[in-house]
């Protein structure tokens, strides 16, 4: 496992992929914190870190995707499919290993924002204990998604559209709460309770609240479990189905 | 020992692979021939574990391949047709993540690449992108990552394609220098090669096995005969009468004029051919013909992979047979037919 996963890194380290989208990603944030500042003239408003989080998923439904669209795609296009197919490595430890190694980079790319507390902290206060809910809610959110992208990433060939569908399917997600507070779905509650349970957006809200709440990160971790099981399971069958 | 038994493989309902069973002995060459599209890859992505079996078992070594995948790939080299690279990874650096994948310790991993990248001669390019290598290269960076931890067993997917002919004999040379503690299977569609290099043949089409042998037991079985070549010098005439009239002589294949009444015949022979040889010689030399040069020829491999690819496949089971038989019936019946209405 550890061999991919090195391998994974390098890939994202030795290029500027990782760099990139890192700087990218800080762009946004930075944006996103420099508006709220300049908002503070208004006496109306309030600043917090863990809004601004809950603000910035919604970039996420980009990169996330520009992230994982390669992890199985590229194998399969260059032909190194058959190389870790026939290498004594399991399936599991291949997924693993490129799992881990997307999760490196997007811890990576969330360490890059720690600078603002910090130099929040130098001139006020910063509320601690919601930022660190909040960072490990982003986390937790961040790494389903991957795992999502990655599953994407194992049904198809093509990068590009392993990262079109994968932002398709983070879209339907982030705005599934939404959708089914809409009047038409309130029509069927029992529907509406399901839709809500897969919902991840307000689980997050919870967490940037400041709440960590035990059904939450369940979730989370019960959804990252799935979802790599079903990567796994969509490699084996495409290998059945190769012609 | 690779042990292939009945293995099928199925794309849908397209067969690629059809119910074909050999094995590969301990430190043998096995040349795996056929035209493309025969299902060579197919059957080599099988062995390997790639690809799963629709029917069949393989064993290496006596582990199979479907129930313990991990413990028989770590016998197994492969080098598919297409070399697995990573074109944004330096040489080296990939070499040495394929030494991981296959379980060398961290320690050993050094060692060996550099030993691979010695036998392969590619030391010289081992700082450089595979991207930026030439095709003769990569080639050869894929077969050094079968042969990183020293396998048991090779199998390598055409490992010439795209070597200048330097580069070709050499690895032909490696693949020898192999087989003193391996076993290779070697896939091919160039015949020359697998004949020099290879201890037995499977020569397979259409997913079909056409025949296992050694490559001399594969010429001699033909029916296609020797072919005497002759060169004299005298009257043409004279010559080719007494040449086509000579028993055993089947056909007058070429008669060139080489300038200076001398002439090349070129005869297909049928029957013992150091006879009809003698008899030619004898008959030539009473009529004063001098002869400047004779000698018989083997069919070439060529003609033997023609025959066998094209030869219907050979029905093992009476069942087999029987279907056959009333599938041709009606269709005997309809030439008898067309013959009484002829008389």
């Amino acid at each position: 496992m550890f061999p991919i996963y090195k391998k994974e890194l390098q890939s994202f380290f030795y290029t500027p992929f990782a760099y990139t989208i890192t700087a990218l990603f800080l762009l946004l944030f930075t944006y996103m914190i420099s508006t709220k500042v300049a908002d503070l003239d208004s006496n109306l408003a309030i600043f917090s870190y863990t809004e601004v989080f809950y603000n910035v998923i919604i970039y996420f439904i980009f990169l996330i995707p520009l992230l994982t669209m390669r992890t199985f795609a590229d194998e399969r296009k260059f032909g190194t499919e058959v190389l870790l197919m026939t290498s004594p490595v399991s399936v599991l430890k291949i997924v693993l290993g490129k799992f881990f190694a997307n999760v490196t980079v997007f811890l990576f790319m969330i360490a890059g924002t720690i600078i603002f507390p910090i130099i929040t902290s130098q001139y006020g206060n910063v509320v601690e204990s919601q930022l660190k809910c909040a960072y490990i809610g982003f986390f937790l959110w961040g790494t389903m998604f991957i795992c999502v992208g990655m599953l994407i990433s194992s049904m198809t060939e093509s990068s590009i559209i392993a990262a079109v569908i994968g932002e398709l399917i983070m879209f339907a997600f982030l705005f599934l709460d939404d959708f089914s507070r809409t009047a038409f779905i309130s029509q069927y509650p029992k529907l509406q309770s399901v839709l809500m349970a897969f919902a991840a957006q307000p689980r997050f809200a919870y967490f940037s609240a400041g709440f960590i709440r035990l059904s939450d990160i369940v979730f989370f971790i019960s959804a990252i479990i799935v979802l790599l099981s079903w990567t796994y399971i969509s490699i084996e069958k495409k290998r059945w189905k190769r012609g | 020992m690779i042990t292939i038994e009945n293995l099928t493989k199925y794309y849908g309902s397209n067969r690629a692979v059809n119910d074909i069973s050999f094995t590969i002995n301990d430190n043998e060459i096995l040349g795996f021939l056929g035209p493309n599209g025969a299902g060579k890859s197919t059957t080599m992505n099988m062995i390997t574990g790639y690809l799963p079996l629709s029917g069949g078992k393989v064993t290496i070594n006596g582990v199979d391949i479907s129930k313990a995948p991990i413990k028989a790939k770590k016998d197994i080299g492969y080098l598919p047709e297409i070399p697995p690279l990573y074109p944004e990874m330096k040489v080296k650096e990939y070499l040495r993540f394929c030494a991981g994948l296959k379980g060398i310790p961290f320690r050993k991993r050094g060692e060996e690449v550099d030993r691979v990248m010695e036998l392969l001669s590619i030391t010289d390019v081992k700082g450089k992108l595979i991207r930026n290598l030439s095709k003769g290269y990569k080639q050869r960076v894929g077969f050094a990552q079968a042969l990183l931890g020293d396998p048991k067993f090779l199998i390598l997917d055409e490992p010439t394609v795209g070597l200048d002919p330097n580069q070709v004999i050499e690895v032909r040379n490696i693949i020898r220098d192999l087989k003193k503690d391996h076993s290779v299977i070697f896939s091919s569609h160039i015949l020359s090669e697998v004949s020099e290099i290879c201890d037995r043949v499977v020569i397979i089409n259409k997913g079909d096995i056409r025949a296992i042998d050694t490559i001399e037991n594969l010429e001699s079985s033909l029916s296609t005969g020797l072919v005497l070549h002759i060169k004299v010098k005298g009257e043409k005439g004279t010559a080719a009468s007494i040449i086509e009239l000579t028993k055993g002589v089947k056909e007058m294949l070429d008669i060139t004029d080489e300038g200076s009444s001398i002439f090349s015949f070129t005869v297909q022979l049928e029957g013992d051919a150091d006879e009809i040889r003698g008899n030619i010689m004898s008959e030539l030399l009473k009529n004063n013909v001098n002869i400047l040069e004779i000698y018989t020829e083997r069919p070439n491999l060529e003609n033997v992979f023609i025959e066998l690819i094209n030869r219907p496949v050979q029905k093992q089971s009476l069942q087999e047979l029987l279907a056959e038989m009333e599938s041709e019936a009606p269709e005997e019946d309809d030439t008898t037919e067309d013959t009484k209405e002829e008389n």
